[in-house]
């Protein structure tokens, strides 16, 4: 589903932030990508949706080589992943429910339609009954599923997490690890870059199916380890 | 196609709403726009108007024509013939010789001159008032009287046609640059307005672009604010034009009424409506789509 071969990402006047860094992604997968903060996990995840473009290597998208997709196209293939923020990066000006509603106004998705799967997706979250509220009046805890009903709208195949934990307290934070686990139970892929302790407990210990670990460390890749590996 | 419409429709109801929420300063924009464009429209009205007036006095312009001296009258009425077919000629009038000397004589001073003649030197006449008054009209005219056979030569007479038109000429021409630098002041005061509103939403922008927004998607609604300024601005340089004119209007009705004329500044013509609206709605839409592209190399 998504493949990393040999990849390296190299910001201009800076060292490179992923080096030969190559894995596989299978559909309906949990994984967990690990390190210390600038070890290259946001630059992964920017990486597997096709936000940026690799220097070196290959990332393939559904069998897409990314560098090859046109740039009119790559909203589209933008258009398949569910991304939650480190920083929510919600519209403070509109409420939940109009924030919740923008990848389906994307999609071209209005009316009645939309108000169904924005109630849905806010239900999903806990956040029913607070779609009239505006985000600045919700907690740390209920921004990020606020987030996260806008990420899970238009039903992507991959949801993509960045520090989705990192300014959660424990039981928030647990609820939300929760949450993607049951998204993941459900058949869609959830990647969540982490650098929380909590959050990496989780995945390596985890019990869930189809779950792997990978561990960045100044841009390599030093350690992947699917949950059978764990277990054993 | 459904999806593009929807598009469209999502992007006006976004813009409108935010117009609803921020109507004093929208109004504020459309004010500043329709003053630009009042100021061109209200010059085109009265050079359209001072036009029309000189066409109301063209029957006062005349050419005069002058016919060999030895021409007979078969002639003279063929000439005439050809004259009054004529389809730039508006009117003719024929004067002959003996009718000229008699009008020459009319005056004190000539009278002891005229007794020293033996014969009337002066040639026969006819007196031509063109339809049109360009120069190049009357040019084209005089060329063609002058081919007539019997005519001996062709007067233009009302030279201060020539000046009028020249002066209508320069003052087009000063409409047209006037029109042409207001509507860069225009492109720059609707393309700063956007501007401002790309930056105050910018997180829209980027989170719409990570989430697979096209770029059709996000410059959409920004070009309907430009052309939607545009189009209210263009509305409201209308109604102060309209108000204007009233207002001069009661002026000149006085002075018309003491030369016994009913002249009047006209609104402007449908068509004219139209295009003030087009224009203005254009000069939104391409302001909105400079800035966009701007804001756009520089974000890059």
């Amino acid at each position: 589903m998504i493949v990393f071969d040999n990849v390296t990402k190299r910001y201009p006047g800076s060292i490179d932030a992923i080096s030969n860094v190559s894995f596989a992604v299978e559909q309906g997968e949990l994984i967990y990508v690990t390190g210390h903060s600038g070890a290259g996990k946001s630059t992964l995840l920017k990486l597997m949706a096709a936000i940026e473009q690799p220097s070196n290597g290959t990332v393939l998208i559904n069998n897409q080589n990314v560098s090859k997709i046109k740039e009119a196209t790559l909203p589209f293939i933008r258009r398949k992943f569910g991304l939650v923020f480190q920083d929510h990066k919600l519209l403070y000006d509109r409420n939940c429910f109009q924030n919740v509603a923008l990848p389906l106004a994307i999609n071209g998705i209005t009316g009645l339609e939309a108000a169904k799967r924005i109630r849905a997706a806010l239900d999903k979250v806990g956040l029913l009954n607070r779609e009239k509220a505006m985000p600045i009046t919700l907690s740390g805890g209920e921004q990020q599923r606020l987030a996260i009903a806008r990420a899970v709208v238009s039903k992507p195949s991959i949801l993509i997490a960045d520090e989705p934990t990192g300014n959660l307290d424990k039981n928030y934070a647990s609820d939300i690890l929760a949450l993607f686990k049951a998204f993941q139970q459900v058949g869609v892929t959830v990647i969540i870059a982490t650098h929380d302790a909590l959050a990496r407990a989780e995945g390596e210990n985890t019990a869930a199916s189809h779950s792997k670990v990978l561990h960045l460390d100044h841009g390599k890749l030093i350690q992947a380890v699917s949950n059978t590996e764990v277990l054993a | 196609m459904k999806i593009w419409l929807t598009h469209h429709v999502q992007a006006l109801r976004l813009v409108l709403s935010r117009f609803q929420q921020n109507k004093l300063s929208t109004l504020l924009i459309c004010i500043s726009i329709g003053v630009t464009l009042t100021l061109p429209s209200v010059g085109y009205i009265v050079l359209d108007n001072l036009n029309g007036l000189v066409n109301s006095v063209k029957s006062e312009s005349k050419l005069s024509v002058f016919l060999r001296t030895n021409i007979n009258q078969q002639s003279i009425a063929s000439i005439e013939k050809t004259l009054k077919q004529n389809p730039a000629i508006e009117s003719v009038v024929y004067v002959s010789k003996e009718e000229a000397l008699s009008q020459l004589g009319a005056a004190q001073a000539n009278k002891a001159m005229l007794s020293a003649l033996e014969s009337n030197p002066l040639p026969d006449a006819f007196f031509v008032a063109p339809k049109l008054l360009d120069a190049s009209a009357i040019d084209a005219l005089k060329n063609a009287l002058s081919k007539i056979e019997g005519v001996e030569t062709v007067l233009v007479d009302g030279e201060w046609i020539k000046r009028l038109n020249h002066l209508l000429l320069l003052g087009k021409k000063i409409l047209v640059i006037l029109a042409g630098l207001l509507g860069f002041a225009l492109i720059s005061v609707i393309g700063n307005t956007i501007r401002m509103q790309i930056l105050t939403q910018s997180a829209e922008i980027e989170l719409s672009q990570l989430i697979g927004a096209t770029k059709s998607f996000i410059r959409r609604p920004f070009l309907y604010v430009g052309s939607l300024y545009g189009l209210g601005g263009g509305v409201l340089a209308l109604l102060m034009t309209w108000l204007m004119i009233v207002f001069f209007n009661q002026t000149i009705k006085s002075i018309a009424d003491s030369y016994q004329s009913d002249f009047h500044l006209q609104f402007l013509s449908c068509s004219a409506v139209l295009i003030v609206i087009s224009v203005a709605t254009a000069l939104g839409w391409l302001s909105a789509y400079f800035s966009l592209s701007r804001t756009n190399k520089n974000t890059h």
